[in-house]
């Protein structure tokens, strides 16, 4: 299994980063930027569908407050006109899912090239070798130039820019996609997610080797574009929805 | 950890005649609320023995000298009586030290991954001179001849250093620039070393000329082996390559069946070459003809069942080879079996 992941996937992406940071000039950032954005443009057609199906969801929503509003003390009965609403308008909730999770894949190999690529220790090297195709531009762009910018990519970055570009740029995709809600258990969770999630990517990018968070930080931005394209800035500008007037 | 070969071949309780072991930990900052952690330091380079003292170099930039009198016993550390001691000797650290120390006369020499060379008293663990800043990394063990050493670098240079004070006498780079990998390896005037560009080089010591260059399908990775004017090259392709050290011909090949990260040994009049997959071959030097030593449980499975990536030593005919399965191994050559086996691990 382990061998037939590294045939197909994990081997022809690794050789494709080595070979991008010989074509540019031997920069290992420049080739993580390149092969972010390449897998990121082959990955666009799932990533359009995904959008799409979240940008109907989003179309439902003013249907979807009033069911919370008229059910929101039944779970039971929300859910059940929640699902009929869904076929009424032939939308499948889950249907922004799957092609996250057939993206899924493709984004571990990226993370193990990356990863792979830099190859800080001895061992991680001499793994590195036993991967790598028998061409000559992948030869020649070894050992790797990891000094991108102020980055060393195969260590932390020590100052806390890449953290807060990390942060910022995650908070900014969640915010945009995070339709408000009217449940106020679930705007408690969605709130607590958008500043968790971007928090704790942004204490990751401190403790992992720099060349992952620009990869991290260089995918939240193509994100950020993509999602602009299709669905404008969605919800990033607006507040929260007003709250529910309270019964006496 | 010093393992008495006798003593471990009648299955003694460890640790008896000597034999010590002692963990070199770093201590930093546990993350967010938790206090100091003791972590073990990682060790690449083979230590080197003189005499009653063991020079080690780890990945966090410190050198140490281990005196074998002192560990035995257990003592405190450093035991300057015995002349053990640390470098730096304050808190800080150099680069990491991925190659081996190497002694010489009093002093011991070491590459860091800072880029310089560093020579210390071999007694007092001071400083006798540093290299300037020779490149922004390297993993070589320096090859000392003379009063020379030469060492190589990632960023494709190879340097002659004075051992008196470090200074550069000579340096090469190839054309393209393409980094060394290996560390370099000396024989009649002539340097041989593996680079990233799957090519073995030979080159003219003192002059900027490429003797020879020897293509391989994968790296050159460990330090060759020079003898009677044959060069004796593992390569991550699989092959040892033994190789007309004169001019770059190919004497014969020996398909090892995986990846040989290690440096061959000659034992008596024997090549014995260990494979990543733990398969260990007994070759004919001058025919290339050889044959793998069974494993003692299972013939199907590798010589010793565990990966190799350490360089094994040979002493009186036995092998000694460390897996990564952690577990000490010595075989017997000329009898071609494996004599016994011994867990490094503390616990």
């Amino acid at each position: 299994m382990v061998d037939l992941w590294n045939l197909i996937i994990l081997n022809p992406m690794l050789n494709g980063l080595v070979a991008l940071s010989s074509v540019l000039d031997g920069s290992c950032g420049l080739a993580i930027i390149a092969l972010t954005i390449i897998v990121r443009l082959i990955l666009v057609p799932l990533t359009l569908k995904q959008l799409k199906s979240t940008k109907a969801l989003q179309g439902m929503q003013p249907k979807i407050q009033e069911l919370q509003k008229k059910h929101g003390k039944s779970q039971q009965k929300l859910q059940q006109e929640m699902m009929k609403l869904y076929k009424e308008a032939g939308v499948n909730p889950l249907g922004c899912l799957w092609p996250m999770l057939v993206q899924f894949p493709v984004w571990i190999a990226l993370y193990q090239s990356i990863m792979r690529a830099l190859a800080t220790t001895p061992e991680s090297l001499l793994n590195l070798f036993e991967h790598l195709y028998p061409w000559e531009v992948v030869a020649q762009a070894l050992p790797l130039d990891s000094h991108f910018l102020w980055l060393n990519l195969g260590s932390p970055d020590s100052t806390m820019i890449l953290a807060i570009i990390v942060g910022g740029s995650m908070w900014v995709q969640q915010k945009m996609v995070t339709a408000p809600t009217l449940d106020p258990r679930q705007r408690s969770m969605n709130s607590m997610m958008q500043l968790m999630m971007p928090f704790m990517f942004a204490f990751f990018t401190l403790m992992f080797p720099s060349g992952l968070a620009l990869f991290w930080a260089v995918s939240n931005v193509i994100g950020i574009v993509i999602q602009y394209l299709v669905t404008g800035w969605g919800y990033l500008g607006r507040g929260s929805l007003p709250k529910l007037p309270l019964r006496r | 950890m010093a393992v008495n070969a006798s003593a471990r071949s009648q299955q003694l309780h460890f640790p008896v005649d000597g034999e010590w072991v002692y963990a070199i930990t770093t201590t930093s900052q546990g993350g967010l609320s938790c206090g100091p952690v003791s972590t073990p330091v990682a060790i690449y380079g083979t230590p080197d023995v003189d005499g009653d003292l063991v020079f080690i170099g780890t990945y966090n930039g410190k050198v140490y000298a281990l005196s074998t009198l002192a560990r035995s016993q257990n003592l405190n550390f450093p035991q300057t009586r015995d002349k053990e001691w640390f470098y730096p000797k304050t808190n800080e650290v150099i680069g990491s030290v991925v190659g081996s120390p190497v002694v010489s006369d009093d002093a011991i020499y070491i590459t860091s991954s800072d880029g310089k060379v560093y020579s210390l008293d071999r007694d007092t663990g001071d400083k006798n001179w540093n290299s300037t800043v020779l490149c922004d990394k390297s993993w070589s063990t320096p090859y000392i001849e003379g009063d020379k050493l030469y060492i190589s670098t990632f960023d494709g240079y190879l340097y002659a250093l004075s051992a008196d004070d470090g200074s550069i006498t000579w340096s090469f780079a190839t054309e393209s620039k393409i980094g060394f990998i290996s560390s370099p390896v000396v024989s009649n005037g002539v340097i041989f070393i593996g680079s990233f560009d799957r090519n073995l080089y030979a080159v003219e010591v003192e002059s900027n000329e490429t003797l020879w260059k020897f293509a391989g399908d994968n790296c050159f990775w460990a330090t060759p082996l020079v003898s009677n004017n044959v060069v004796y090259a593992s390569c991550l392709d699989n092959n040892i390559y033994a190789i007309d050290a004169g001019n770059g011909t190919q004497l014969w090949s020996f398909d090892a069946g995986s990846p040989i990260a290690v440096s061959p040994l000659l034992v008596d009049d024997s090549l014995v070459v260990v494979a990543e997959s733990g398969n260990v071959y007994v070759i004919n030097p001058k025919t290339g003809i050889g044959e793998r030593i069974k494993n003692p449980e299972n013939d199907n499975k590798p010589t010793i069942n565990a990966l190799v990536q350490a360089t094994p030593c040979a002493q009186e005919g036995i092998v000694y080879i460390r897996g990564q399965d952690n577990w000490l191994y010595a075989l017997d050559i000329e009898q071609g079996e494996v004599i016994w086996k011994f867990p490094l691990t503390t616990e």
